[in-house]
């Protein structure tokens, strides 16, 4: 399961990479964002949680190694090194310039490479269909001197195409490299079109378990799975490992998402502010399973998973802080074999403090307790074990409350903030629009704080109360009876998934206007805004475009 | 070719072969990649030595290269072999940018190089890589002319630091060096002859040739200079600007095209340096053909390799030469 990631902390590290991963491009007027995009959540989740490396100390010889073979994620590749502290992120804004380290292609720094090159780039790529070789060679090596180093290769699916992909292939299978991990960044697209079309790849596990490999498929924009599936490879012996990640060229920004269009393409600098805007509003829904029955849990995660929700809200409730009882944390220690999907466990306890161990040990991803049940230092410590821990901390505010005052000195280390919308304690409660005023001037002033984690809409969420708490700045939401209990799970899901979608195109659209760029936003988001067409009034605006 | 009975060969591989297993006993760091050609070129010497630091990974040249790459970044120093004809000819690309643009400690070994493979034919015969691999920025570029040579360069380029492509010819060559004091300098060439009316500037198992055209024209009163241009890059400007000064004229032997090869190089120094008459001799320009062991000096008269059109490029260069 993944776990110990901090998971909250892992998005936005990842969302941060994709943020200045734009930046540079826009700026150069070039790079390759749909690659890099694609590749966000492998390399993130690799540099940010799970390979051994020290940005102050590049040349460490216990280090992993990385060697990004698909090098024209490059943007991508050097945003997350940035994020992970190898260089100032501002540096990206001199991306494929003259005179730039950040060549367009990314080259190993040595003696040799100093102008063009950044430390703790380990391989120069560009010409496709080599890395993978490079990385048997480390692999060898490393085996050869009885060394512990891992080595992780990222590949493309494009390359695949090469000879070479297959040569390394056939050869870590032969050496038997249980210290090489390989990750394909199966996007299906490459320059000239869908993979499929220009050169058929399918069925890739097939293949790569024909030579030899063992191989784990998974949801590449998914970091749990990632994660996962990385600490399954740490088990596998004498065997090279190779996960096969589905993923989305582009993903992140919705226009550019599965469109070959924008493989090598620079959207254009004057769009900068709004595509921020859009990777910066990545939202995720949580279905709580307390919601209709009090039973049946098993069930009801299985069902929103395969809906592909994000989290699964866990509402811990023991009778002393609020009138209900729910379950504690031997339930969760059974539902964690369920799902790799994180879980978001909400204390609704008296002295979270007495009882946090048995939540860590429960293996939750995120856990929030309540302003009102701790003081500073009993938070504090709370916080620190969390993070220890690799667990996203964060605090929960009743309707009557505010955050506290003390909160405000250690918002770095604060990955998400509760606003409750009803009475915690029983469900079934009508949201209390008033929160929204609060949730404003609350989103607010965390930001101007230093606060950047995710707000979390819990009460009352349904398909109108979404957008209401979308547009106050929340983005993580907490969705129980909109859920369960219409008898629709599927089209709930994707009712609540398609309010946030709105809730985001209203938002990016208002945010073109102030900018000047209404048209020009609304041509190349045109195949993204016809379904909301009618909802957001746009639609006579939209025919007109062509 | 006049090669007399006293004349001793012996075999460029086993001499690197040989090398390589001292190398490896004295320095752990030393490894080899190989592609089902490791008894040819000899590398299975060190692999029979040292098992766990030879790896074959088979017909595949652009992944030996590339395995190479990776065991370097990993802290060895990688020799990585097999016939010219596919390292490089099969992997321009991966030596450019995985190992000569990060300058990579990879030593490319390769064998069989020139027309002298004989039965295997042109598809065998490498004659270009001399002008693809001294293209390319941060490589350096060896011919050695005996097995003598082969022991010292060898040594050199596992303690040098950085790429090299080293091509070795496939038959016995005769031993140039049996004074085996000479040095070897990466970057200088070395006079073998002191002569005032010529130099003929050699490389590879030519320089045997260019020492036997040497005595020839010495018999009909011409004095040539005979220069070992075994480092084909970095190249010896000042020694080849030298020898045109005080010769006047230029000769160049090599078993590779005339163009991009030695020849080139040496025409490209002096058109800068000290502009004199130069005849290259060297494959003009057209592909090969298979001959049996025993036709082998006869493959290369067909196709101008010998010592008589050594010195009849001497001849006709001096004749253009004002000096």
């Amino acid at each position: 399961m993944g776990f110990n990631m901090r998971y909250l902390d892992l998005k936005r590290k990842i969302r941060d990479a994709r943020m200045w991963a734009i930046q540079g491009i826009t700026e150069a007027g070039s790079g390759h964002p749909g690659a890099s995009f694609s590749a966000a959540e492998i390399m993130g989740t690799l540099y940010f949680k799970r390979m051994r490396h020290d940005p102050s100390n590049p040349n460490w010889s216990e280090r992993d190694y990385f060697i990004n073979s698909k090098a024209h994620s490059a943007p991508g590749f050097y945003s997350t090194l940035a994020v992970a502290g190898y260089f100032q992120p501002e540096e990206l804004r001199t991306l494929r310039q003259l005179g730039s380290r950040l060549q367009g292609h990314p080259v190993r720094y040595s003696e040799h490479q100093k102008q063009h090159s950044v430390p703790g780039i380990e391989y120069s790529g560009g010409s496709e269909g080599i890395g993978l070789s490079v990385g048997i060679g480390i692999a060898l090596a490393k085996k050869l001197d009885g060394k512990k180093n891992r080595v992780f290769v990222l590949i493309g699916d494009g390359e695949s195409d090469e000879g070479q992909i297959w040569e390394a292939s056939m050869a870590a299978g032969k050496f038997k490299l249980d210290n090489l991990v390989t990750i394909l960044d199966r996007n299906r697209i490459q320059q000239d079109g869908f993979t499929e079309d220009i050169m058929p790849l399918d069925p890739m596990k097939d293949k790569w378990t024909a030579f030899n490999w063992e191989v784990f498929e998974v949801d590449g924009h998914r970091v749990e799975q990632i994660v996962d599936a990385l600490n399954k490879a740490a088990q596998v012996h004498d065997k090279p490992v190779m996960i096969l990640a589905n993923t989305v060229k582009g993903n992140g920004i919705r226009h550019m998402a599965n469109n070959p269009q924008w493989h090598g393409k620079a959207p254009p600098k004057r769009q900068t502010e709004v595509l921020l805007e859009e990777l910066e509003s990545e939202c995720l829904i949580a279905p709580s399973i307390i919601a209709g029955e009090r039973e049946n849990y098993e069930d009801k995660i299985r069902k929103v998973e395969r809906e592909g929700v994000d989290m699964i809200h866990l509402d811990v409730m023991d009778g002393r802080f609020v009138p209900n009882t729910t379950f504690f944390a031997d339930t969760i220690k059974k539902l964690r074999r369920l799902t790799s999907l994180p879980f978001d466990t909400h204390l609704m306890i008296e002295n979270p403090l007495e009882k946090i161990q048995d939540y860590i040990d429960a293996r939750c991803d995120i856990i929030t307790v309540h302003a009102e049940a701790c003081t500073e230092n009993e938070f504090r410590e709370i916080q620190e074990r969390l993070i220890d821990n690799g667990i996203s901390p964060g605090i929960a505010i009743n309707p009557g409350t505010d955050v506290p005052k003390w909160m405000y000195h250690s918002l770095h280390n604060l990955d998400v903030v509760i606003v409750m919308s009803v009475h915690p304690g029983s469900a079934g409660q009508k949201f209390m629009p008033e929160v929204l005023t609060k949730m404003v001037v609350l989103n607010k002033q965390l930001r101007q704080h230093g606060f950047r984690g995710y707000i979390e809409a819990d009460g009352g969420i349904d398909a109108t109360t979404l957008q209401q708490t979308y547009d106050a700045g929340a983005r993580i939401f907490v969705a129980g009876a909109a859920v369960y209990s219409g008898g629709d799970i599927h089209g709930s899901v994707i009712q609540l998934r398609n309010k946030a979608e709105v809730a985001l195109e209203r938002r990016l659209l208002n945010h073109a206007t102030q900018l000047n760029i209404r048209a020009d936003w609304m041509k190349a988001r045109k195949h993204i805004l016809i379904p909301y067409a009618n909802e957001l009034r746009i639609e006579e605006e939209l025919h007109a475009i062509r | 070719m006049l090669l007399g009975s006293e004349k001793k060969t012996a075999d460029m591989r086993g001499a690197y072969g040989d090398t390589l297993v001292e190398l490896g006993r004295d320095d752990p760091r030393i490894v080899c990649v190989g592609g089902d050609t490791t008894e040819s070129l000899k590398t299975k010497k060190f692999g029979d030595k040292y098992p766990e630091r030879m790896f074959n990974v088979g017909i595949a040249e652009a992944n030996i290269v590339s395995v190479a790459a990776g065991l370097v970044i990993a802290g060895k120093i990688a020799f990585a072999s097999t016939y010219a004809a596919f390292i490089p000819g099969r992997c321009v690309d991966q030596i450019r940018n995985t190992i000569c643009y990060p300058y990579l400690d990879v030593k490319l070994v390769v064998s069989h190089a020139g027309l002298t493979v004989g039965p295997d034919g042109a598809s065998h015969q490498q004659i270009e890589d001399i002008a693809e691999m001294r293209a390319i920025p941060n490589m350096r570029v060896l011919v050695p002319a005996d097995a003598v040579s082969v022991k010292y360069l060898i040594r050199m380029i596992a303690s040098t630091s950085g790429p090299f492509y080293m091509r070795l010819a496939r038959p016995s060559c005769d031993i140039i060096y049996a004074d085996q004091s000479r040095a070897f300098e990466l970057g200088r060439g070395n006079i073998l002859e002191d002569g005032s009316d010529a130099t003929i500037i050699g490389c590879g198992l030519m320089v045997s040739r260019a020492l036997e055209a040497a005595k020839e024209l010495k018999r009909k009163g011409v004095s040539c200079r005979v220069v070992d241009m075994f480092s084909i890059k970095p190249i010896d400007k000042d020694l080849i600007a030298r020898c045109a000064k005080e010769t006047g004229a230029i000769a160049t032997a090599e078993e590779h095209n005339v163009i991009g090869g030695l020849g080139g190089v040496v025409s490209e120094v002096i058109g800068e340096t000290y502009p004199v008459p130069i005849k290259r001799v060297g494959v003009q320009d057209i592909f090969g053909e298979s001959a049996r062991d025993e036709e082998i000096d006869m493959l290369l008269e067909q196709y101008g390799l010998t010592t008589t059109e050594i010195a009849k490029a001497v001849l006709e260069a001096r004749s253009r030469s004002r000096k």
